[in-house]
């Protein structure tokens, strides 16, 4: 009764060598040509060239050529596999032009120069819509990969997954789960972690129900003009260190940029991120995500949570329904603080902390937020603020920037530092503890522009979920612990958060031996003067 | 596609052991083991067909000489070593097409070959599940990852005048030179794994100078493999299983650029100048996994690391066997229901080891600044990571951090396998979710049920429902 397999030659394996792959040029003439302004070509290699990619980048004429002769619809699966699999140093890899199928993950181990690219981020599309594997292509060790000009469409799990590489660059690529945001659509779209020296720009990230552009316990890295757009995260910078986040586009997310320190995580924390010359707006998808992401509310321009050390200025951040910018401790995750040393002491030892410090906000440009505040983690606040229950004593525009405070509150009170005892020296030496906050521990918003027309303009609300300085604890439960005061005032001239903190370093990735970001390229952008 | 039956096979089992080691010793081997594991550990069956220990005796004949590129070609051994006489690499570039007597050592160490009958592996070049050329030895592990419900044929071929070298906790120190062979066959019936199978696959493992690496060859043919380093995916395949149900799912031999997702240990890299590379390890022959009787093709039972230590493959085995570790035993005929706490922990601990720790697992015995590749994510799985001291690191009440999915809060939630994520991704084949990523299309029903059954009886911690 066992079925009889018609057994299938493999398809030409032992053609790998040379002829299959290596097979000439098809004579592309480049027509057409380069658009964007500000593509890296490949230098001097232009008369040799194959072909331009629609990024300006130039394909020389030594490229290693994946089945140059594919046309539209055709499987490349194999081609790809084999060409990717015991590559050369330094090597190009050129996909064809064209949409083509892939049915399996990619995967490249230790790739140490691949340049992977395709013609350009409209022109080479890998559709993996009908793929057996999870991640579309997955980049494991390695140093100095590239990869651009090329869409993947409908990855199963991951669009672009890149782990502990030292050197990862995406630009001019684009991860994407087309029609509505659903539950089912991938996880991250462009997906450096545990990764050194990563440079992501000009990228396009459409759909993810996590995030699209994720960095995940990672140092040294810089992410600039890319577009997210309804992903339930737009940017999130996960338990990394050494970020720059600058001259991005964050639309239509449910979450526009998140800075996150989660619990449990091998890198335990991050910090030193600057966000800034952003424009988050209209981020008000329904969050269809799981896990703490799934937590975002949704209508949030952006949201800091448990990471210290963040600087966040001169970012537009305009049209978000529940609040231009969230910053909050991990207590508002989960409050159950006597089982923190059992569900989260390992991950304490290693230094996450719940509770964040440092972070600075300034110069950034705030209007028309908080119109339908929104998401179930936030729900006790936003009806407090909606209606008497609040320190103004009357319903309130829902805070644009707002701080839990909780956190700080009971650092202050001595109430964490039990805490304490659960760090590790290596943490401790990093300055992590639950001390009462020092003036540099403290989180400051400032200089903010309220940019709301008339007759709203009044309505920019700066709102502190508890008080962070003990004195003015006036609401406490039958057990003494202080219950949430919900206060809030203007933005501007503000009363709360009314501080500065000393700016912080711009992070410096090193690609290739180029160095990138506002100490290298950047140097002249108008962006990293600020 | 070849089937093949052990029947017809029989007869191949090539006696290649060499049954002096046993036959010439007077006594039990020295060892404080209790007299139970010594006595059983020495017992020996002589095969019950005495046609076939003729047959196999010939085979030993017909089988003995070639020592491949070395040059000692003809002499019979003088040494008593399991792979005396198997040859070595000369050091020399291979090449597929070498007429060797023995394994074509040097075409392993250099070249990828087209055909896996190039590498002079088998006796029968279209049997890779028996008669290994000369120095090749059979093993298996207690525990075993999940493949699809697969009966694996695991040799190990080791240059003459190595050895592998004792590791407590790591997998085995094995020599340069070394190939390991690991040959994928579906039953008809897991029930009946001496019946009817399906030949699939057969990947090496090959430490070369430079390191470790992998090559898949698919079986194309009843004849030979072929070199698959894209891959196969076979559509329909099936099994009945050991509660006589049919399963049907697609099987996948992965990719050679598949084998270092799991064979592989990844820098933590410190800073912007560190330049560590992934390393590439063998993951199942450890020692607590070895450490378990084997029935070799003479019929002898004897415990592996002490077969392999006696005969001069193995160097460095405690004196004290006892406190050699040793993984618990899981199959797909342990019956779960009757286990008590302690043994349903114990092989529980190991099929969480085996199937996910080569991934999930950081620090402890891991060389420092080293972590497995799925280190990152916070879960992690380890044999000898003691569950009390962080019981989150066993996802026990922490959030999912990538992915996650609605209904399901935590990655382990004690008392509630339901609701544990962790759970759920080894009773999914959705490739969103699925674990292991990869070798699983699909759900290893009876493994499924034992971590069930070990989430429900874990201490009950804070995410869990209130009794």
């Amino acid at each position: 009764m066992r079925q009889s397999h018609t057994f299938k030659k493999l398809l030409l394996i032992t053609a790998m060598s040379g002829g299959l792959l290596l097979a000439g040029c098809d004579g592309d003439d480049g027509k057409d040509g380069k658009d964007g302004a500000d593509g890296q070509s490949a230098g001097g290699e232009a008369s040799s060239s194959l072909a331009v990619t629609t990024s300006g980048f130039a394909i020389p004429g030594d490229a290693i050529l994946v089945a140059p002769d594919a046309v539209d619809g055709d499987d490349i699966t194999e081609a790809l596999s084999v060409a990717l699999f015991d590559l050369p140093e330094d090597a190009l890899v050129v996909l064809p032009k064209g949409r083509f199928v892939v049915t399996e993950s990619i995967v490249v181990n230790s790739a140490s120069g691949l340049t992977l690219t395709g013609h350009g981020i409209h022109e080479t599309v890998l559709d993996f819509s009908t793929s057996n594997g999870d991640d579309a292509f997955r980049f494991q060790g390695g140093n100095g990969i590239t990869v651009r000009d090329m869409a993947v469409y409908e990855a199963p799990k991951n669009g672009i997954k890149a782990t502990n590489v030292n050197g990862i660059h995406m630009t001019y690529t684009a991860t994407v789960w087309e029609g509505e945001l659903e539950a089912n659509n991938g996880a991250y779209g462009l997906y450096p972690l545990k990764s050194q020296n990563v440079l992501l720009e000009n990228n396009y990230a459409f759909g993810s129900a996590d995030a699209g552009i994720y960095v995940g316990q990672s140092e040294n890295i810089v992410v600039r003009n890319n577009t997210a757009k309804q992903n339930v995260a737009g940017i999130e910078i996960e338990n990394s260190t050494m970020a720059d986040v600058y001259n991005n586009i964050a639309v239509g997310n449910s979450g526009g940029i998140l800075v996150f320190d989660l619990p449990g995580l091998d890198k335990a924390f991050g910090g030193n991120v600057r966000i800034f010359n952003n424009h988050a707006y209209s981020n008000n998808a329904a969050n269809v995500g799981a896990g703490v992401v799934g937590l975002v509310p949704p209508g949030t321009g952006a949201l800091i949570l448990a990471t210290s050390d963040v600087e966040m200025y001169n970012n537009q951040l305009t049209d978000n329904a529940t609040t231009a910018v969230a910053i909050t401790s991990y207590l508002l995750v989960d409050d159950d603080l006597a089982n923190y040393p059992a569900n989260y002491g390992a991950t304490m030892g290693d230094g996450w902390s719940p509770t964040l410090k440092n972070v600075y906000l300034h110069n950034n440009t705030i209007a028309r937020n908080g119109d339908d505040p929104q998401g179930a983690l936030l729900q006790p606040i936003i009806d407090g603020y909606g209606s008497n229950m609040n320190s103004k004593g009357s319903p309130q525009t829902f805070p644009a920037i707002l701080y839990d405070g909780i956190g700080e509150l009971l650092s202050n009170t001595g109430d964490l530092a039990g805490f304490n005892a659960l760090v590790g020296p290596d943490a401790q030496a990093d300055g992590v503890n639950y001390d009462p906050y020092g003036a540099g521990d403290q989180i400051c918003a400032n200089s903010n522009i309220n940019a709301n027309p008339a007759p709203a303009y009044d309505e920019v609300n700066t709102g502190l979920v508890y008080p962070d300085d003990p004195a003015d604890v006036t609401q406490v439960d039958g057990e003494g612990n202080p219950l949430p005061h919900l206060l809030i005032d203007q933005m501007v001239n503000n009363t709360y958060l009314n501080c500065v903190q000393p700016r912080l370093a711009p992070a410096v990735v090193n690609f290739r031996n180029n160095i990138y970001g506002c100490t290298g390229d950047d140097l002249a952008e108008a962006a990293c003067a600020l | 596609m070849t089937w093949q039956k052990r029947l017809a096979r029989s007869k191949r089992n090539a006696g290649f052991m060499i049954a002096r080691i046993h036959q010439d010793r007077k006594g039990p081997p020295e060892q404080p083991g209790g007299p139970f594991r010594g006595k059983r550990a020495f017992q020996m069956r002589n095969n019950k067909n005495p046609m076939i220990a003729a047959l196999m005796a010939s085979m030993l004949m017909a089988a003995c000489g070639g020592g491949g590129s070395s040059s000692d070609d003809g002499d019979s051994p003088a040494s008593t070593a399991l792979n005396a006489g198997a040859g070595a690499p000369s050091g020399a570039k291979g090449s597929c097409d070498a007429q060797t007597r023995g394994v074509n050592w040097d075409a392993l160490m250099t070249e990828v070959c087209p055909n896996l009958s190039d590498y002079k592996l088998f006796t029968d070049a279209s049997d890779p599940t028996a008669g290994p050329t000369r120095g090749g030895v059979p093993y298996d592990l207690s525990t075993a990852l999940f493949s699809d419900y697969t009966t694996k044929y695991r040799f190990v071929f080791v240059p003459e005048g190595k050895t592998v070298s004792f590791d407590e906790s790591e997998a085995l120190d094995f020599p340069v030179g070394t190939v390991i062979t690991k040959t994928f066959a579906l039953p008809a019936n897991t029930a009946m794994r001496d019946g009817d199978e399906l030949v699939i696959e057969t990947r090496l493992l090959i430490h070369r100078t430079d390191g470790w690496m992998a090559l898949p060859y698919y079986w194309s043919s009843e004849t030979d493999a072929t070199l698959a380093i894209a891959g196969k995916r076979l559509t329909d395949l099936s099994t009945i299983n050991n509660q006589g149900q049919t399963l049907t799912f697609d099987y996948a031999v992965p990719k050679a650029a598949d084998c270092t997702s799991c064979h592989s240990i990844v820098p933590n890299l410190t800073g912007p100048d560190d330049q560590r590379e992934q390393i590439f390890l063998p993951i199942g022959p450890k020692a607590r996994y070895l450490n378990k009787d084997f029935t070799y093709p003479d019929g002898t039972v004897y415990n592996q690391l002490q077969y392999w230590a006696e005969g001069e493959l193995l160097s460095g085995l405690p004196a004290d066997f006892n406190s050699v570790e040793k993984a618990a035993v899981f199959n797909d005929e342990t019956n779960v229901a009757s286990l008590s706490d302690s043994e349903l922990n114990d092989k529980a601990r190991a099929y969480l080891d085996i199937n996910c720790a080569h991934c999930h697992r950081a620090d402890l015995t891991l060389p420092e600044g080293y972590a497995g590749a799925a280190g990152s994510s916070g879960v992690q799985l380890e044999y000898n990571r003691r569950y009390a001291d962080a019981p989150g690191k066993f996802g026990v009440c922490k959030d999912p951090v990538a992915g996650g999915k609605d209904g399901y809060p935590y990655d382990v939630i004690p008392g509630n396998a339901d609701e544990s994520y962790l759970q759920f991704r080894i009773e999914t084949t959705d490739s969103r979710h699925k674990m292991p990523e990869l070798g699983r299309s699909t759900v290893h029903q009876e493994g499924a049920l034992l971590i069930r059954s070990w989430i429900n009886q874990l201490p009950l911690a804070s995410c869990s429902p209130v009794p």
